[in-house]
């Protein structure tokens, strides 16, 4: 039964498998009509045979299409390189004829061909050269693909490209200008007064977050901030931009700086919360014309300090001290954040520093170390006595020596009382 | 530059702990944040951070420690961080968050000066 089975599924498979395939090779031949004339002539791509001297010897019909010539305007008359525009003549001429003579072939070289009309027909061609028995060329054998496709590709790619340079030069042209925003075209002259302020920019690809102002307030006295937004981009810009207006209003309408920085720990505290907070350290200061015993002239200056690093304190005498705001802290976190604060007088000859830090974070020359708040202590230390110019031009050469290890904005704000005549004639 | 961050995180005796290895910056801050809210945190317990392994954490790596305070505090638990590196501590320090948080020299050490509550006191005020 097994065996009869199988004789008979055999039998019955195999004239059908035959049929099947004798078919299929009818259609097959049908259909390519097996001519080799017709292969090379409609190929679906362009066929070219060129004597040594570069003549046309033959010359498909899809090539012929393509460039719009009939068969007897090219053949025996025109050269390759008169198909060519200038430029793909030059090309020729330079670099693909002597490959030919040296490697016998090339492949795939990019050349422009010219059409009958004028148009121009971006090519890759690949050629051998044919040589005979005794091993000279005979002929040049090329194959011309349509590379309009692809030049357009190559050109939508070159478009994409020189759009992504644009944009970014425009993100960065627009960084600079909000990171400008955020920081006073000019500071108020204050008589009696030198100040100077430098901003460092770590990196032009995202605005940083520091800021600083000075201002004047009501009779005769002036305000002056400078803080350090936690985070980059535009959520720390915006946050910026609202701490320095409500500074501002704050102090118009409660000048103590511990009322100041109070006021702003609740609008921002309003503003952040939850989630994802965020926070500003900033040190406001209050300055208020005095003179001393002596008829020194000079100011009273009121530093509160929301968990900003300390101000440092460059003495007429030489001698520099951080000016210390324990228990300061960060704004705009804490419902009630504790705001501490000191009084200095400020006399000729002194000169009073405020920084952010990104200057005691950047990476110094050391591997792996950050430049530090004892570092910088010294650094005044060897500085005063000094002035405000001298003080911000000293930390801008500072910066400079670190190059790319500052990785974070730096603000620097200096105000310095300049010596007297009379002081300086002692 | 790099800015790598691994986060682990366990559920310990007294609560959830989270330990940070490597930078804490403006650029891995996103990653924390996103995990706190995933974090099953009960009344009365303790979320650990753990920093023993914290290489760098600037003022948005702040940020993280401010929110995952805020997520205790809204589950009615409590916040710790542990090992402390002293940089990091500095930094604290200069923004006037010691008094803020609370912390311990390690994560064991400050699962073991945890108190669970006990389920006889009362949540609410007593008389009720």
């Amino acid at each position: 039964m097994m065996g009869k089975t199988d004789g008979g599924e055999n039998n019955e498979g195999g004239p059908a498998s035959e049929d099947h395939l004798d078919g299929q090779q009818a259609v097959f031949s049908a259909l390519l009509e097996d001519s080799a004339e017709d292969l090379y002539e409609h190929a679906p791509c362009g066929y070219l045979s060129t004597l040594v001297d570069g003549r046309i010897a033959k010359i498909n019909t899809t090539l012929l299409d393509w460039l719009g010539y009939g068969r007897d305007e090219l053949v025996g008359r025109r050269t390759f390189s008169e198909l060519l525009t200038v430029g793909g003549r030059l090309d020729h001429e330079n670099h693909v004829a002597p490959l030919l003579r040296m490697q016998g072939g090339i492949n795939g070289i990019a050349l422009e061909l010219k059409a009958a009309d004028g148009s121009r027909l971006p090519v890759l061609v690949t050629s051998t050269v044919r040589t005979g028995s005794d091993g000279q060329p005979l002929l040049i054998r090329s194959t011309v693909l349509d590379a309009r496709d692809r030049r357009a590709y190559e050109t939508e790619l070159l478009r994409a490209r020189e759009e992504s340079d644009r944009e970014r030069e425009r993100l960065k042209r627009l960084n600079e200008t909000l990171q400008k925003t955020l920081l006073p075209p000019a500071l108020a002259n204050v008589p009696g007064l030198d100040v100077a302020a430098y901003y460092h920019i770590a990196s032009s690809d995202e605005v940083g977050g520091d800021f600083y102002d000075l201002f004047p307030l009501a009779a005769g006295t002036w305000g002056f901030f400078l803080g350090d937004v936690c985070g980059k981009g535009a959520g720390a810009a915006a946050l910026t931009s609202l701490a320095r207006y409500t500074l501002r209003a704050a102090a118009v309408y409660d000048p103590d700086p511990a009322a100041v920085l109070t006021n702003l720990n609740t609008v921002l505290n309003h503003e952040y919360n939850g989630h994802d907070p965020r926070f500003c350290t900033v040190i406001f200061g209050l300055l208020a014309p005095e003179a001393d015993e002596a008829d020194e002239a000079g100011f009273r200056v009121t530093l509160a300090s929301g968990g900003h690093p300390p101000a440092l304190f460059m003495r007429a005498d030489g001698r520099a001290d951080y000016l210390p705001t324990p228990g300061g802290q960060l704004i705009g976190i804490l419902p009630d954040a504790h705001i501490t604060t000191t009084t200095i007088r400020l006399g000729p000859g002194d000169t009073l520093l405020l920084h952010t830090d990104g200057l005691t974070e950047a990476h110094s020359a050391q591997a792996g170390s950050r430049y530090g708040d004892e570092a910088l202590l010294e650094f005044a230390g060897d500085l005063a006595p000094t002035t405000a110019r001298d003080a911000v031009a000293a930390i801008r050469d500072l910066l400079d020596t670190f190059g790319a290890g500052v990785d974070d904005d730096t603000a620097v704000l200096a105000l310095n009382v300049p010596r007297s005549t009379r002081e300086e004639q002692k | 530059m790099t800015h790598e961050l691994t986060v682990r995180s366990r559920t310990g005796p007294a609560g959830p702990v989270i330990a940070l290895a490597g930078e804490l910056d403006h650029h891995t801050a996103p990653q924390v944040r996103a995990l706190l809210p995933g974090l099953a945190l009960r009344p009365g317990q303790q979320l650990v951070v753990d920093l023993a392994r914290l290489t760098l954490c600037d003022s948005s790596g702040i940020t993280v420690l401010i929110a995952a305070r805020n997520l205790a505090l809204a589950a009615d638990a409590t916040v710790v961080l542990t090992a402390v590196p002293d940089r990091v501590s500095r930094i604290i320090r200069t923004v006037g968050l010691e008094q803020v948080f609370h912390t311990h020299p390690t994560a064991q050490a400050a699962e073991a000066a945890w108190t669970p509550p006990s389920d006889s006191a009362p949540l609410l005020p007593p008389g009720r």
